[in-house]
């Protein structure tokens, strides 16, 4: 568990959308699935894992876009910035977009997620572990 | 004669072809392309505006700075373009929105004063501190 000061706090990048959370960041992880490169137009994702209950909007409400049958990317509809991820399957968290935190650089990656997809010639903290959906 | 290169956002309401070469692909770590994105930061594939075309939908348009316009899709959110009128002959493209990001790496950083120490991120390219 990553230690750090409560509420985090964030928001995209025209400030419409702020965002609080009263709970402790859970994991940050770097995904390199091909859906979430076209979200973001990053080359990778890196999203802090919070407690779904702990998030709330504290200034106005992003629109949301069903990405898949259980997945939901909320995103700033004026800006456009992405800041939050969402399964069904895993309904007591939420992804938060690291970019978008205030302090991105007190939650440090722990792991790469979906490497069979990374991009090739990407160097991306080397030396984390990685995850993949196959088990490989 | 260059190979066109497409792409388009996560939800396909906006589509791009660009029939010209790549000037330069760079990492931008400043803050602003953290916001844009959500990711750690934001990798630009330039192009030659003329050579840009839009083959279905359009992006919106925001404002981030005076004479800074990023290209994002309303379906999706899908950060598409990053324009500057002080370069008005040229048009960034994020990179993950390309079909194929893999063919076109980058060559520098910029903005590395900003960037999250403990990022470890392509650190043979010029511009790493």
């Amino acid at each position: 568990m990553t230690p750090s000061a409560t509420p985090i706090t964030g928001g995209c990048l025209c400030g419409q959308v702020r965002y609080a959370i009263t709970g402790p960041a859970l994991q940050t992880a770097h995904c390199h699935c091909t859906m979430c490169r076209r979200a973001s137009g990053a080359l990778a994702v890196t999203f802090t894992v919070v407690n779904w209950a702990d998030f709330r909007c504290t200034q106005g409400e992003p629109a949301v876009y069903h990405s898949s049958s259980h997945a939901e990317r909320r995103f700033c509809a004026n800006c456009g910035s992405q800041l939050t991820f969402w399964d069904q399957k895993r309904p007591d968290s939420l992804d938060v977009n690291t970019g978008t935190l205030d302090h991105p650089e007190a939650f440090p990656a722990q792991k790469h997620v979906w490497t069979e997809t990374r991009v090739a010639w990407l160097e991306l903290d080397p030396g984390l572990p990685g995850w993949n959906p196959s088990g490989e | 004669m260059h190979t066109p290169i497409t792409g388009g956002c996560l939800c396909g309401q906006v589509r791009y072809r660009v029939d010209g070469p790549v000037a330069h692909v760079s990492h931008c770590h400043c803050t602003m392309c953290r916001r844009a994105t959500g990711g750690l930061t934001g990798t630009y594939v330039n192009v030659a505006r003329a050579d840009l075309t839009w083959t279905q939908g359009q992006p919106a348009l925001y404002d981030s700075t005076p004479g800074v316009r990023r290209g994002f899709c309303v379906g999706c959110g899908g950060p598409l373009t990053y324009q500057n009128e002080q370069r008005a002959a040229r048009i960034s493209l994020t990179i993950g929105s390309l079909d194929h990001p893999e063919a076109h790496p980058p060559g520098k950083h910029i903005f590395t004063d900003t960037r999250i120490p403990w990022l470890t991120l392509d650190p043979t390219l010029p511009g790493w501190e």
